[in-house]
């Protein structure tokens, strides 16, 4: 089965992230045998943020892997498990609230396009937003 | 205020909050500062005043937190050597990492000519002008720095800069400086052998110095293009101008914040910049709360008694911030927003000093009428926090999701709380007859 | 010489109201009359020789002999600062009036004929040419309350020329009774001249000049008329009416009380003495119970007037001297608050002490007013330095060997004076500024030369007490030596020359004065 980062490369809307996370040298941490959770946002998430914040963050590579590892939970969480828990602790540190409205899954403000795309070293789930801390 | 604003523009019910009024604009995406030319024309000619003698605050900040260090007397650290006037603003001119304002990287031309002459126009030695306060008001900017520090506390754990000053590896940061600094000076040496807390404190507040440093230096660029940009005629509404600082906000958001001294042509980290520190959550948000909301009673204008319970016991309770503030004081002698009025007197742009004259006493209370107008301004940036916090964390306003809206609004509603303290000026600045 | 004081004023007042003068030109003129007029008294002064205790400079002509009435003007050490203080405050009060006022040519002509009025009572050398004077008085006064006054004028103008009324009748009825019962020639002012009748005669026509000028004063419970009138009237009438008019009352009970009845007033002292300390304690605790800061000044006044009696009633030259000291300084000291009130109540448009607050404002507040007010509230509590103390203390110490008693109660009431001013500062000047009313027009700085002109009287005054006793220590000296029986001066001497010696003499005589 191919890991996490194969699967972001081999697919198309990922080419922001994959190229984030070459820039931030995780790349590795993320083909290690893990397991991780990663939520993905998708080339459309990132084209969400207003103009330069990517700029800033691409030029601070320290800053840009916080960002990222917000987006990462230690462990192999499926939709069924995160949404029972509610919340889980991100590699940055901080928390994801999972939320749900009307049935839908969501991980903090950002609705989840595709759960549960399961790889070699962990388990994807793409997101329509950055999430960001706090 | 027309009826037609009083009715939700989303599909919710009408709020029933109490500013129920401010929070369907918040949701139309407006300011807590209704729009009309007139403020539109106070804010940014105040930010225009403001952004000058910020110039000078970040400058000075820096090269107290970088230089001046832990100098025992450091009786010239508001001396700013021609290096830090030179010093390229990250955000300005043609060195930018991002450019936010088309103008210089170096200081603001005004700045320069005010740094020469001062308001007394005389060729008084500096040190003259100095202790006369012909000068800009630095004491301003550590009453700020001060603030931070002493609410540190708030946004933990988003907020990672307290935590690493507690860590041992900032001490051991600190100790490589402090050693360093003191070569040689085998008296001081010895006093931090003897109270080495005491000289740890003295730099985690020297971090803060840096911290606030950072942070202004994106400040005083985005004013200046904002006030440019209303020049050419290009910025026409509050909402434009609130949404140009959520737009410069989200831009600088991973912006490192850090803390490096110089100290003998050597750089020491004492915050590196690869601990990922960033300007929103380790500068911004801290900044906000703790200058806008909490800051701390002021002495000279009214005592307050701790034990009768006058003074919060919590800090989170603090509420003595500019939204806060009662400006009429302003003109008593040691309150620190006496002198961020009269640093900004130095710099009004015509047009304000023109519409100050019109009104109340003219000239003469010009000092109060600026601080009201400041007030106003702060209370657009605050719905430039809010709207960024809201976009950042939560929904657009124009999310098809009812449930989404309904998140946005009690989150706009719990912000509002806030104001609901009686001393609060939000219901004030919805008038233009608070001045 | 002395006429003049009187005629300007009056030619003035004819010319202001009858001339055509511009509207535009009516306050400069008067201001320019009533200049004049202080510079003659100035030079008045000048020609005054402070240790001559009679009368100087008598003018004298017929007018109506077989009624005893002549035109009889002399000046002595009692009535010299009185008429300073007149002409000064006259000054001041055409200065502070408001010249947009409606009526204005009539305001201006009756403030002019006021202060030639109350000069030619001070003035007068002759009973009856006194009483004239002192009757004269009465319709302007009436008019410029009843006019130009606040809330309640007309009740207050009634009211206040009813008991002036009922007050000139009293002391007119004394003078008549004097004059055919001494089957006196004339009604020229003879000292002592009361002596001659028996003891109960002279305590009846006493007592009937002591309610007549105790109304003018006034003294507790003679006053109701005051705090209403005090307060109904404009800044400048009220600054006339407390300064100057009041100053008949003191003055006539000195003159005519103390001067012509010296047995009965002898024989009364005690009752005074503690009739005027009753004055003070009843002024000083109804002033702290007030709300107005215009009625609180008012009060204070009643307080400050029952020194006067005391020092007058205890008969030594340092207690006497110190009455007409408190004279000047209570005139002068009203005069100031009184302004100082009047700009407050002009710029915030209140005097309720609830509302109030902050005026020490640096921006947004009165602050130089708020500071001249503590001043002046400090020179009326007494505070040393200031012209209140002066007079205090000269009355204080010259009354305690007499009337122990009564002088402690009145220092008590120099304590509870500060009470009600530190109530009125408190809450006034300092606390938090109301933002929500605080948007009050700046004070011009012509608004604020009346009380700068006062306080540093008050303060030059305070610094440099001779310039205020040296005119009246002779005249005063004398009164009190002529007294039938004063066994006290040797006391006083020992202490005068100790505290005052360098600077004042107060021409003690080491002999009381052979009975005349």
């Amino acid at each position: 089965m191919p890991d996490i980062v194969d699967i972001a490369v081999s697919n198309d809307s990922f080419t922001t992230l994959v190229t984030a996370v070459k820039a931030a040298n995780l790349v590795d941490t993320l083909k290690s045998p893990g397991p991780f959770t990663v939520f993905a946002p998708t080339d459309e998430a990132f084209a969400k943020l207003p103009p330069g914040t990517v700029q800033t963050l691409v030029q601070n590579i320290p800053q840009l892997s916080r960002i990222l590892t917000y987006h990462v939970a230690a462990g192999k969480y499926t939709q069924a498990e995160l949404e029972q828990l509610g919340e889980v602790a991100s590699v940055e540190g901080s928390v994801i609230p999972i939320r749900s409205f009307d049935g839908s899954f969501e991980v903090k403000n950002a609705s989840v396009v595709a759960a549960d795309i399961e790889a070699d070293n962990g388990i994807i789930h793409v997101l329509d937003t950055v999430i960001l801390m706090g | 205020m027309t009826a037609t604003l009083t009715t939700s523009p989303t599909k919710l019910p009408p709020s029933t909050h109490e500013f129920a009024e401010v929070i369907h604009r918040l949701e139309a995406g407006g300011s807590m500062l209704p729009d009309t030319p007139e403020n539109l024309m106070q804010i940014i000619g105040i930010y225009k005043a403001y952004a000058v003698p910020m110039d000078f605050y970040w400058r000075d900040l820096l090269y107290i937190a970088e230089r001046v260090f832990l100098n025992p007397l450091p009786a010239f650290k508001y001396f700013l050597p021609q290096a830090y006037m030179d010093l390229p603003n990250h955000y300005a001119g043609d060195t930018a990492d991002l450019r936010i304002w088309r103008g210089q990287a170096t200081a603001h031309p005004e700045l320069v000519e005010f740094m020469k002459k001062g308001e007394t126009n005389s060729p008084m030695p500096k040190l003259l002008h100095h202790l006369w306060h012909d000068r800009i008001n630095m004491e301003f900017a550590e009453a700020c720095m001060r603030a931070m520090l002493w609410h540190q506390e708030m946004y933990t754990p988003v907020n990672r800069f307290y935590d690493y000053l507690e860590t041992d590896e900032y001490v051991a940061n600190a100790d490589r400086a402090i050693r360093a600094y003191f070569k040689g000076n085998p008296l001081m040496l010895g006093l931090y052998k003897v109270f080495p807390d005491m000289f740890v404190e003295q730099v985690r507040q020297l971090s803060y110095y840096s911290n606030l440093g950072l942070f202004w230096e994106v400040m005083a660029p985005v004013f200046f293009e904002m006030s440019d940009l209303y020049d050419e005629g290009k910025m026409t509404t509050v909402p434009e101008a609130m949404d140009f600082l959520v737009n410069g906000i989200f831009a600088i958001a991973g912006r490192p914040i850090y803390h490096h001294a110089h100290i003998n042509g050597e750089c020491y980290e004492i915050i590196p910049k690869s601990k990922g520190f960033t300007w929103l959550y380790e500068a911004a948000l801290p900044y906000v709360e703790s200058v806008f909301y909490r800051t701390a009673p002021f002495r000279g204008t009214k005592s307050y008694n701790a034990q009768a319970g006058q003074v919060p016991a919590n800090q989170a309770d603090f509420h003595y911030g500019i939204l806060y503030a009662d400006v009429f004081p302003v003109g008593t002698a040691g309150i620190p927003p006496t002198l961020l009025m009269q640093d900004m007197l130095h710099f009004l742009p015509p047009y304000l000093v023109d519409y100050y004259k019109q009104y109340c006493r003219g000239e003469e209370d010009m000092l109060i009428q600026l601080g009201v107008t400041f007030q106003r301004s702060m209370y657009n940036v605050t719905s430039a926090v809010i709207q960024a916090l809201r976009t950042a964390l939560l929904y657009p306003l124009d999310d098809p999701n009812p449930g989404h809206l309904k998140a946005n609004r009690e989150f706009f509603e719990s912000q509002l709380n806030r104001f609901k303290r009686p001393e609060a000026r939000l219901r004030d600045i919805q008038s233009q007859d608070y001045r | 010489m002395l006429s003049l004081l009187i005629w300007v004023p009056v030619a003035g007042a004819i010319a202001v109201g009858f001339a055509p003068v511009p509207p535009r030109l009516l306050k400069l003129t008067s201001l320019i009359i009533s200049g004049i007029v202080l510079l003659l008294t100035l030079w008045l002064v000048g020609q005054f020789d402070a240790s001559d205790p009679a009368f100087q400079l008598q003018e004298y002509f017929a007018w109506l002999p077989s009624l005893g009435l002549n035109y009889d003007l002399a000046i002595d050490g009692l009535s010299l600062p009185m008429v300073v203080l007149n002409s000064f405050l006259t000054w001041i009060a055409i200065y502070s009036s408001n010249e947009k006022t409606e009526r204005a040519r009539l305001l201006y002509a009756l403030m002019l004929l006021v202060g030639g009025g109350v000069a030619g009572a001070f003035l007068a050398h002759n009973l009856l040419l006194f009483f004239l004077f002192y009757e004269v008085e009465l319709i302007p006064f009436y008019l410029l309350i009843s006019i130009w006054g606040g809330e309640n004028r007309g009740y207050a103008a009634t009211k206040f020329l009813l008991y002036t009324a009922l007050s000139g009748a009293l002391i007119v009825a004394a003078f008549l009774g004097l004059i055919w019962f001494t089957d006196a020639s004339s009604f020229t002012y003879e000292s002592l001249a009361g002596q001659s009748l028996s003891l109960s005669l002279q305590l009846v026509l006493l007592v009937t000049l002591l309610i007549g000028f105790g109304i003018k004063v006034p003294l507790f419970p003679l006053h109701t008329w005051l705090p209403d009138t005090y307060v109904a009237a404009s800044t400048p009438v009220a600054i006339l009416l407390g300064g100057v008019l009041a100053k008949l009352g003191t003055y006539g009970l000195l003159r005519f009380g103390l001067g012509l009845f010296p047995d009965a007033w002898m024989f009364l002292a005690p009752g005074l003495a503690t009739w005027g300390t009753i004055s003070v304690l009843y002024g000083a605790i109804v002033a702290i119970a007030q709300k107005d800061i215009k009625r609180m000044v008012a009060y204070s006044s009643i307080g400050h007037m029952g020194y006067i009696l005391l020092g007058a009633a205890s008969l030594t030259a340092l207690s006497v001297v110190g009455s007409v000291a408190q004279m000047v300084a209570h005139g002068l000291i009203l005069a100031t608050l009184f302004h100082l009130v009047g700009i407050v109540e002009t710029k915030v448009g209140t005097r309720e002490l609830d509302v109030l607050n902050g005026l020490m404002n640096p921006i947004r507040g009165l602050p130089l007013v708020s500071a001249l007010l503590v001043l002046g509230g400090m020179a009326s509590a007494g505070i040393p330095g200031l012209v209140g103390f002066i007079a205090e203390f000269m009355v204080f110490q010259g009354s305690y060997s007499i009337f122990p008693w009564q002088t402690l109660f009145c220092v008590v009431g120099s304590g509870l004076t500060a009470v009600y001013f530190v109530i009125l500062l408190n809450r006034t000047c300092f606390g938090k500024l109301d933002n929500a009313i605080a948007y009050f027009p700046k004070v011009e700085w012509r608004e604020r030369v009346p009380a700068l002109m006062l306080v540093i009287s008050i303060v030059f005054l305070g610094i440099q007490p001779t310039w205020l006793v040296r005119w009246s220590e002779a005249t005063t000296t004398q009164m009190v030596a002529a007294m039938p029986d004063t066994s006290q001066p040797l006391a006083l001497q020992t202490f005068t020359q100790e505290i005052f010696a360098p600077r004042i003499s107060l021409g003690m005589q080491p002999e009381p004065l052979p009975r005349s």
